[in-house]
């Protein structure tokens, strides 16, 4: 057709052919019809168009365009994922999940209606996926404090106390610069306290500022609340100490407080709503665990009748090294025990150390058909453990990890099989999973960062088993240098971290604390060098 | 399979917008929406009248109504934008890619004729053949094939490809 360009060709309409290669008519489309043109077209084709003119560039940034480049490429592989998941149970997670309809745990994008910047959420999924970031740090100590840091990072803020800097708040946005501090001292006679935990008020409502407790190796603990507007913690409440010693773990959802001393003496408080300065709590439960072995991890979740109070914990077997278990309590709105349930991993060898068979572990469906797992060698003390119910995530020493899915019904608690994960290189120090699969972990020398996404897969495990290396991906730095000097330091230390390490024969000059947490949008992992500086390494994905 | 009698039923007649006037099957016809609707608020009726379609000239029509007579037997396309038979642009049949060989005068011609008398597979085998145009291609590709003149100033264009070398490496 290129050919008959010869004006007023003879047989032809003359006006036809003049125009199909002379005129624009691409363009003149409606943008409605445009968009359904690029809606066959990939996202390739999406920023191939943005850059032909302003008319296309306005239709290739369409929101429904990129709306539904993400349901294709990040929703519909998940959505397809689900029926195994259901077919092996039915957890609370998915059962609220099927009403969803298409759209599974995204569906607050789809809340937002028409704030939802697409293009830019399906960047942001993309980096996540393939690993890409950029990296800058934030010095937080020239000397390490001991025992160590506190890290939590919550709602894009990362609050840390430690017994010489107290407690402060950084936001991982923008400039990342510290938000608020105070001291942590003993308010009879101003010595310095040591803090040995921490939780978020996962319930609080943004407005009034984020509420963190702190406990403390006395046994007392604090509760502050973030004021960002006036870039201050203001003191709620302090607990005189207590003679069950030091507080391990804290979990806190508002009007509830859990705790967790070194002797495993769990106590659940419950906070009057009031005013400026909280009244003292009423202790609602305690008790004293033979089972808890650390690391654990506590938690509070709210259900229609109340709470449900977890704590998910290492325990030693006779013949396997170790598992791990969950211990949970149903909690009515008035505070009432309903009732408190075990259950351990169904592993090779249900037979624990302390003699708490659970009945799930035998009942489990899934609890055998995997026979390359229940071949491994045993499993050593787990390194860390993060529970965001439905998942359980276990790092182990021995560069791998194991995922269980936790299935909580009002007549049952049980721990599914669990499913290896290969792909670190090296010791895995720290791992932190959400409620939704996604998971970052990270290794023992800290230059290993994988990030995962862990939905569905555990129903796979027996055909993915040898192939999981694909279900994570290592963090690579973005190679744009937007924060030339402090960036492109951070950048060769990621990649090159590890070879460095090995060359010089295993030298801890750079050791990760084991921290590590993410949001939607970075991944915040603590770090350590030699000379005792800590810093928050922030890897952006947006 | 009809009898005589119906039969009269079963031709209607379109005027084009360059006055011409088109007799195909009702059943043909019927694949275009609008056309389908029009008859069917007529009551029924077997009608003399021509339905006039101001917007589509004669060559279009008769490529379009080509188009319906092979397709006249298809089961009726789903509303549904979402369903998965709205499948990958590389997804045309034989028949209609054959079909969609026309200069791109007469390509976009279907394409508003098809939006137009809202013949939605049409409409969709259309787009996706100049999304199989684009396909691949850069922008400056792109504006070559389809004569788009570019209206960014070469700053304008560096910032657009830098906001997306998020992308690139696939």
């Amino acid at each position: 057709m290129k050919r008959a360009r010869e004006d007023d060709g003879v047989q032809e309409p003359p006006s036809k052919i003049a125009r199909a290669q002379n005129k624009d008519t691409f363009s003149t489309l409606s943008d409605e019809l445009l968009v359904r043109v690029l809606s066959f077209g990939s996202v390739h084709t999406l920023l191939a168009c943005q850059r032909v003119s302003r008319k296309f560039a306005s239709i290739a940034v369409d929101s429904e365009l990129w709306k539904a480049a993400y349901y294709k490429q990040f929703v519909l592989p998940r959505a397809s994922r689900i029926p195994g998941i259901k077919d092996a149970g039915t957890s609370e997670y998915l059962r609220h999940s099927s009403k969803l309809s298409k759209w599974l745990d995204d569906r607050n994008l789809i809340k937002n209606g028409p704030a939802t910047n697409w293009k830019q959420q399906y960047r942001l999924r993309y980096n996540w996926s393939s690993g890409q970031c950029a990296v800058s740090e934030i010095l937080i100590a020239e000397r390490p404090p001991e025992p160590p840091l506190l890290v939590i990072m919550h709602n894009s803020t990362i609050f840390t106390a430690d017994s010489i800097s107290g407690l402060r708040a950084w936001d991982t946005k923008n400039e990342r610069d510290l938000i608020a501090s105070t001291t942590l001292v003993r308010t009879t006679d101003g010595t310095p306290m040591l803090p040995t935990s921490m939780a978020i008020d996962i319930q609080g409502a943004a407005t009034e500022g984020q509420r963190v407790a702190v406990g403390f190796e006395d046994g007392s603990f604090d509760i502050f609340v973030l004021s960002k507007d006036s870039r201050t913690f203001d003191p709620l409440f302090n607990h005189v100490p207590s003679s069950n010693g030091m507080l391990s773990a804290l979990a806190y959802a508002s009007p509830y407080l859990m705790t967790m001393t070194e002797d495993n003496i769990l106590s659940l408080y419950s906070f009057e709503d009031g005013g400026e300065v909280l009244a003292p709590p009423r202790l609602l439960y305690s008790l004293r665990s033979h089972t808890v072995w650390p690391p654990v991890s506590l938690s509070i979740r709210k259900m229609a009748a109340g709470i449900v109070a977890a704590i998910a914990y290492a325990i030693p077997t006779y013949l396997t090294g170790w598992t791990v278990g969950i211990q949970e309590m149903r909690i009515s709105v008035d505070g009432d025990i309903l009732d408190s349930r075990l259950a351990t991993a169904a592993d090779q060898n249900p037979l624990t150390l302390a003699g708490h068979l659970s009945t799930s572990a035998s009942t489990t469906r899934s609890s055998s058909p995997f026979p390359e797992v229940s071949r491994e060698p045993s499993y050593a003390k787990p390194t860390s453990l993060s529970y965001s119910h439905p998942y359980l995530l276990v790092a182990h020493p021995d560069n791998t990890l194991t995922l269980y899915v936790v299935k909580s019904t009002s007549d049952s608690l049980c721990i599914g099989a669990g499913c290896r994960l290969w792909g670190h290189t090296s010791s895995v120090s720290g791992a932190h999973i959400d409620g939704r699969g996604k998971a970052v972990s990270v290794s023992r020398l800290g230059d290993e960062l994988r990030v995962w996404d862990l939905e569905g897969k555990t129903s796979l495990a027996s055909k993915r088993l040898s192939t999981n290396n694909e279900l994570s991906v290592r963090v690579q730095a973005a190679r744009s240098n937007e924060e030339p000097n402090d960036a492109h330091d951070k950048v060769s230390d990621v990649n090159y971290g590890l070879r460095l390490a090995l060359e010089e024969g295993f030298d801890d000059s750079i050791v990760s604390r084991g921290w590590v947490g993410f949001d939607e949008q970075s991944v915040i992992v603590l770090r350590e060098k030699g000379e005792g500086t800590q810093s928050l390494v922030v890897y952006d994905f947006t | 399979m009809a009898s005589a009698s119906t039969d009269a039923a079963k031709v209607i007649k379109v005027t084009t917008s360059d006055g011409i006037d088109i007799t195909v099957d009702r059943q043909v016809a019927e694949r275009s929406i609008l056309i389908k609707n029009l008859l069917e608020d007529l009551g029924g009726e077997s009608t003399d009248e021509p339905i006039p379609i101001p917007n589509v000239n004669e060559a279009v029509m008769k490529k379009v109504l080509e188009w319906c007579e092979h397709h006249k037997a298809d089961p009726p396309a789903s509303q549904d934008d979402d369903s998965d038979s709205r499948k990958k642009s590389t997804d045309i049949e034989e028949w209609d890619q054959k079909f969609m060989q026309v200069d791109q005068e007469m390509l976009f011609e279907i394409i508003l004729a098809a939006n137009y008398l809202d013949i939605k597979a049409l409409l969709d085998v259309g787009c996706k053949t100049v999304a199989n145009m684009i396909k691949g291609k850069s922008p400056d590709e792109i504006r070559k094939t389809f004569n788009i003149q570019n209206d960014f100033t070469p700053e304008e264009e560096d910032q657009i490809r830098r906001e997306n070398e998020w992308a690139e490496d696939r």
